[in-house]
């Protein structure tokens, strides 16, 4: 951990120049409506710690790279890669491990139908496809195929330095077996946050998110869990790079077969922390 | 070793992106020079009344941030006014030459340090609110071109423009 930590350090202190100027993604799993200029390229690091079970110690770290462009203004798309790093102990239900796993691959792309600077508000669609090797739980195999379509909206205000973003979508996964009992999954997923540029280069806001899921697509018989987080985000951008750390607490959750009443520990954690950092060329 | 390889990747991503300043275009005398060559100019020192910037925000439509204006008065009639308006993450300055006639006379993008966007410069797009008056719409998709992929600064650019006649009407003329 140690060494996680010097990393991340080391990472951190690269970026602190003054020199330095930008672009953005105001929260850490809230989506905004606009989209890359045409020919423009971005590339993100997301680096995500979920921590915190109802016993035990747990820690899963998630490591993102993504390469997103823009083919015209309307059209981004995008890439990724993703590793964990995985290590829990005491925690019922899980074996204790220390280790990394491969997670998967991921492609995005992303249409704005209307600008939220000129439209009044900002609509996008946004669909994800990808390729879950290990799950992020333990880290244990599996072959989940999914697709997760997003609608977007935006709403500015104050001069374009008030933004609320509202996400609504679903997530249709195929292979969650053997690290999951169930083949196959539909999910509800969501969130909003709201963000204030205080002062140049800098805004801060708070934002909510919220999963639901139904093992085997059984919306009526099937209901594993829901999660709705809530926490506060910070985010300062410069002309070649920008950056987004993210707090985020389980404010409620509920799942079949636990213990706890008010929150949901199975496959989610009570805190996670969200650190996003995005290059412009 | 492994968390290394991991972790330091964004560490070389970081690292390689170290570079980036704002690019400033033009200094004040330029930009009197580029709207109006030759001209003399001298430098008026202008402060808005809490009422004065209620009429602005009234005529412009938008919020006017500052009680002070950056003008100068122009040898012969006329106006030339120094501004910002809100960039995406930075403030855009830019100057507006007004003629006599209360008309636009020109407009310069002095500063500009937003990662995207800077087609805004396009001598034919600023060329398009060249002999606006405070009587014009001054809105996107109106009667000013929208840059697509500059969206936001081309509306702040044409509310700005279009602020800074209402400050004109409101605070110069009658000078």
């Amino acid at each position: 951990m140690k060494k996680i930590a010097l990393n991340i350090l080391l990472a951190v202190s690269l970026c602190t120049p003054d020199s330095l100027h930008a672009d953005e993604n105001l929260f850490g799993f809230v989506y905004g409506a606009e989209t890359l200029p045409a020919g423009h390229t971005d590339v993100y690091q997301f680096m995500t710690l979920r921590t915190g079970k109802d016993a035990g110690g747990y820690y899963g770290w998630d490591f993102e790279t993504e390469v997103e462009y823009g083919f015209t203004d309307r059209f981004q798309g995008s890439i990724s890669i993703e590793n964990r790093y995985i290590r829990n102990k005491n925690v019922p239900g899980l074996d204790d491990t220390s280790h990394f796993t491969f997670g998967g691959v991921a492609a995005t792309g992303k249409y704005r139908i209307l600008s939220p600077f000129k439209d009044g508000i900002g609509l996008a669609l946004r669909l994800e496809g990808g390729f879950v090797y290990h799950d992020e739980v333990d880290g244990l195999l599996e072959h989940d195929v999914y697709i997760a379509p997003t609608v977007i909206l935006q709403k500015n205000f104050l001069d374009d330095t008030l933004v609320a973003e509202l996400n609504l979508g679903t997530e249709w996964a195929w292979g969650k077996d053997p690290a999951e009992q169930y083949y196959k999954e539909f999910a509800a997923q969501g969130g909003f946050g709201i963000s204030y540029r205080f002062a140049r280069n800098w805004s801060a806001g708070v934002e909510t998110h919220f999963r639901a899921e139904w093992p085997m697509f059984n919306l009526f018989h099937n209901f594993e869990h829901v999660v709705v987080y809530a926490g506060p985000t910070v985010h300062y951008a410069g002309k070649k790079w920008w950056a987004t750390l993210n707090y985020d607490y389980q404010v409620y959750g509920t799942g079949v077969d636990e213990i706890s009443a008010h929150q949901t520990f199975a496959e989610e954690t009570r805190h996670v922390f969200r650190l996003k950092v995005g290059f412009n060329f | 070793m492994k968390a290394n390889v991991f972790l330091l990747t964004p560490a070389a991503l970081l690292g390689s992106a170290v570079a980036g300043h704002g690019v400033n275009y033009m200094n004040v005398a330029q930009a009197q020079q580029a709207i109006f060559p030759g001209k003399a100019m001298t430098a008026a020192e202008v402060k808005l009344t809490s009422e004065q910037r209620k009429e602005i925000e009234r005529q412009g439509g938008i919020r006017q941030r500052s009680d002070t204006v950056k003008a100068w008065r122009v040898a012969g009639g006329g106006w030339f006014i120094v501004d910002e308006v809100l960039g995406k993450h930075e403030f855009i300055t830019f100057a507006v030459g007004i003629s006599a006639d209360g008309s636009v006379h020109g407009i310069e993008i002095m500063e500009y340090l937003e990662t995207y966007g800077d087609e805004v410069r396009n001598a034919k797009w600023r060329a398009q609110f060249t002999g606006k008056t405070k009587s014009a719409p001054l809105q996107l998709d109106k009667d000013i071109r929208n840059i697509s992929g500059a969206t936001l600064s081309s509306r702040h650019i044409t509310d700005g423009v279009r602020r800074l006649l209402a400050i004109h009407d409101v605070a110069l003329k009658s000078r």
